[in-house]
């Protein structure tokens, strides 16, 4: 975009300057709207706490696990020292927490006591505390079952207990670790929490009042209660993305299967159904590699989603997808059917433990060079392959307009991979990690796409399917991800 | 137009085949649209007639479109390169504007950077980082810019060249770039424009013309028909600059600076090295062949001895 007629004479001038600071507040925009996301839920708790903070009981030591949640909160940025220390006086806040009671209303009502009295769920609009409390319980006992939450507890505390131990920091990048990942883990912990005490304080208060007959504290608790359940809806949502790196950027591998120019043709279509699902979600996308069919379509591609959740919505794609129809390159326009294997790759931010590469490990290349090169050619063909020669791994990016970025961006690429593959590693050691992650393949079907004889759109793992073929394509695949997510992570009851 | 080329230039003068040139115009479509428009039309440049419906959508472009279908044909019949086209060329991190009368920077040169980089980040404590440097025969001035951008605050770059439209777009660039106060830029030939107190260079590097004259008009249209041939034509044996170089940096060179330069390929890299280790009374040391990305002996580099 910067650059067209960028001659010397042309009228209008434009500084490379111009690009840095847009980006600089781009990142800004970018920041904050990350911040925000994370302090929502504060604020959220926070604006009922004054009216209630009479009400006795167990409302002072409340108080007390909300102030830590906020401190440690991702959004905000405290040097490791710092989050540490915060980190370690609500550790013991939790874990006192955790191991006493379990919070209830002031006559005993818990959220599993709530579900099991099975109150009916009316609509919104139905001013009955009953089905709102109802429907937050089991909008909060869903949430905890998607954050696995036994073992978020475990986790929790055996990570509370790693920071209590004196030699800590003599490793400060694990210290670094583990005093971020607890950090994180205890933030959900406690927003659930705090979810539940809000609950209880809001039955009490319509209790309450209706022993006393105040009718106008009645009515705005059962609003509270209201606001709670909508709320609580966005939170189950939230709860489906809590995986270790869902929050990560991706890259999204598309390649042809056999059959020729019908299975390019349909692998493109694949990339640019994910780049308008990508675009619609305000994502970021770039082409990193694209390999073009002779013909038509692509032998495979490689773009970059940029963006909160990217791969905890994309990973839900890992798979082969299959399309059945009439082939326009058919010159009898038979049926035809077709693969294309998909594979979601995130891109680890800081923070986590990525694979070091050695400079000598590499090979890199001019990707389709040829010719004497140097001055006798005039080409804007600047492809990079770079090979990872222990495990053979390569990675390409032609699309960048200099040699020098598609060598960056081809390192991204192979970065990620080289992630991957230790993550996959690690996930074998890790037992219970192994499920999360499917084999790239093309046997592991995951999705039909079939626009003849009938249109039907059919997720195997889930049988959720839809007829309008056409708006899948065009990147209506919300509903297929999410009730993947939903499924893979709401099956096993067991960790609750 | 771009599909109806297919291969015929590749096999032709190994010019851009139809894949490229599909690139190009997506890319030149990319660049002609206005400020704030998503740059991803993909749908311009990409040859399938798929099943996927496509969708229409007005966009702001900032040239008409009779102008980009005049840009375009210049491109193929005329053989016009893209980035005279677009005026610009993305070089490293680097948008640099170009015209006719100014070499198009090559990818191979960017590695050029590189080495300058490695020799920055081990030979801290010389002082090469706060030294001056040259890029003789600077062209837009790319090799300047980029190393005046990683000199430490003190560094400087002096650029020549002998076209004053390489001059001219070079201080253009650098002006783009606000680096005036690092990157002067000088017309004259090669050494000459560098006053008295300007010879004790810390590193010099340059990618002088080095075709044979030979072989100038064989080469690739884009290159032979568009580009200047004072920026190709190295003499009957494309050497002839390369070597007034090179005794030039073993007498301008100050003890432990660096050099580096471009050169044809591996018969020139030889022979330089070979020269400059048998001819030059051992000024110049560590004297290394580098090959570009494509596996071509394409650098020498070295330092002055101390
Ligand atoms: C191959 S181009 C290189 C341009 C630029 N350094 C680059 O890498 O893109 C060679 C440059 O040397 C310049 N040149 C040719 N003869 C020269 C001379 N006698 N003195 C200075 N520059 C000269 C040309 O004008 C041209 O800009």
């Amino acid at each position: 975009m910067l650059s067209f007629l960028l001659r010397r004479s042309s009228s209008f001038e434009q500084k490379p300057q111009f690009c840095f600071s847009l980006l600089a507040s781009l990142a800004q925009v970018q920041s904050q709207s990350q911040s925000h996301h994370f302090s929502s839920s504060i604020q959220n708790r926070s604006c009922f706490t004054p009216g209630y903070s009479c009400l006795g009981k167990r409302s002072d030591g409340f108080c007390l696990s909300l102030i830590p949640s906020s401190k440690i909160s991702p959004g905000v940025s405290c040097s490791d020292v710092d989050s540490v220390k915060c980190v370690r006086f609500c550790s013991s806040q939790s874990q006192a927490d955790v191991d006493i009671v379990e919070p209830s209303t002031s006559d005993g009502l818990t959220v599993e006591g709530i579900i099991a009295q099975n109150w009916t769920v009316l609509g919104e609009d139905e001013s009955d505390w009953r089905s709102h409390a109802s429907a937050i319980a089991q909008s909060i006992h869903l949430t905890k079952r998607r954050l696995k939450w036994k073992q978020l507890l475990f986790k929790v505390k055996s990570l509370s207990e790693e920071l209590d131990k004196q030699d800590l920091w003599d490793d400060p990048v694990r210290a670094g670790k583990i005093s971020r990942e607890h950090g994180f883990l205890t933030g959900k912990m406690n927003e659930v929490k705090a979810f539940e005490q809000e609950l209880f304080e809001h039955i009490d208060m319509i209790k309450l009042s209706r022993e006393e007959n105040d009718a106008e504290m009645e009515s705005e608790a059962l609003k509270a209660l209201l606001e709670m359940r909508r709320n609580m809806k966005e939170k189950e949502l939230e709860a489906l993305l809590s995986g270790e790196h869902d929050s990560c950027s991706c890259f999204i591998e598309v390649q042809a299967g056999a059959g020729g120019t019908e299975s390019m043709d349909w692998a493109s279509m694949v990339v640019q159904m994910y780049k308008k699902w990508a675009q619609r979600k305000g994502y970021e996308v770039t082409i990193v590699d694209e390999m073009p069919g002779e013909v038509a379509g692509i032998k495979r591609a490689t773009i970059r989603v940029e963006g909160e959740y990217a791969f905890g919505y994309a990973k839900a794609e890992d798979g082969a997808h299959r399309l059945v129809r009439c082939s326009p390159f058919d010159s009898a326009n038979r049926r035809h059917t077709s693969f294309s294997a998909v594979a979601v790759i995130p891109i680890l931010g800081e923070g986590f433990s990525r694979f070091q590469i050695k400079e000598s490990d590499l090979r890199i290349d001019r990707f389709r060079a040829g010719g004497p090169g140097g001055q006798h050619a005039n080409t804007t063909e600047s492809a990079v392959r770079i090979t990872h020669i222990p495990t053979g791994i390569t990675a390409t990016c032609q699309n960048e307009r200099s040699q020098h970025s598609n060598k960056a961006s081809a390192m991204a690429v192979l970065q990620s991979r080289l992630d991957k593959l230790e993550l996959a590693r690690q996930a074998q050691l890790n037992a219970q990690h192994t499920q999360s992650l499917s084999e790239n393949s093309f046997g592991n079907q995951i999705r039909s796409y079939i626009l003849h004889p009938y249109r039907m759109v059919k997720d195997h793992r889930t049988n959720y399917e839809v007829s309008d073929a056409d708006s899948v394509l065009e990147g209506d695949i919300d509903d297929f991800i999410l009730s993947y997510l939903s499924a893979s992570l709401d099956k096993d009851e067991d960790g609750l | 137009m771009a599909t109806s080329v297919g291969s015929k230039f590749l096999d032709l003068d190994n010019g851009p085949d139809s894949t490229l040139l599909h690139r190009e115009l997506n890319w030149l479509i990319q660049d002609s649209l206005g400020e704030g428009e998503p740059a991803t039309l993909s749908c311009a440049a990409s040859a399938s007639s798929s099943g996927s419906t496509s969708s229409k959508k007005v966009v702001k472009l900032r040239t008409c479109l009779d102008d980009l279908y005049r840009l375009w044909k210049e491109r193929i019949e005329d053989r016009r390169p893209f980035q005279y086209l677009v005026g610009c060329e993305h070089w490293r991190d680097l948008v640099l504007s170009v015209e006719e009368g100014v070499l198009i920077p090559r990818p191979e040169t960017e590695l050029i950077v590189d080495f300058v980089e490695d020799v920055l980040a081990e030979n801290y404590g010389d002082g090469l980082k706060e030294g001056l440097w040259a890029d003789l025969g600077t062209g837009s001035g790319a090799l300047a810019i980029a190393i005046g951008r990683i000199l430490g605050c003190n560094g400087r770059v002096i650029a020549t060249d002998l076209s004053p439209v390489a001059v001219a777009v070079t201080e253009y660039n650098v002006k783009r770039y606000c680096l005036q106060d690092k990157v002067k830029v000088k017309q004259g030939s090669w050494f000459e424009p560098l006053e008295e107190s300007e010879v004790e260079l810390g590193g010099i590097v340059s990618n002088p013309p080095y075709i044979p004259s030979d072989n100038i008009a064989g080469l690739q249209a884009e290159v032979s028909k568009h580009e200047p041939i004072l920026a190709l034509d190295g003499g009957a044996n494309g050497m002839k600059d390369l070597l007034h170089l090179c005794n030039g940096a073993a007498s301008m060179l100050r003890p432990g600076g660096f050099f580096a330069f471009e050169t044809n390929g591996e018969q020139q890299s030889q022979f330089l090295a070979g020269y400059m280790e048998s001819e030059l009374g051992g000024r110049l040391v560590d004297i290394k062949i580098e090959s570009d990305l494509a596996g071509i002996p394409r650098f020498v580099k070295g330092f002055k001895a101390r």
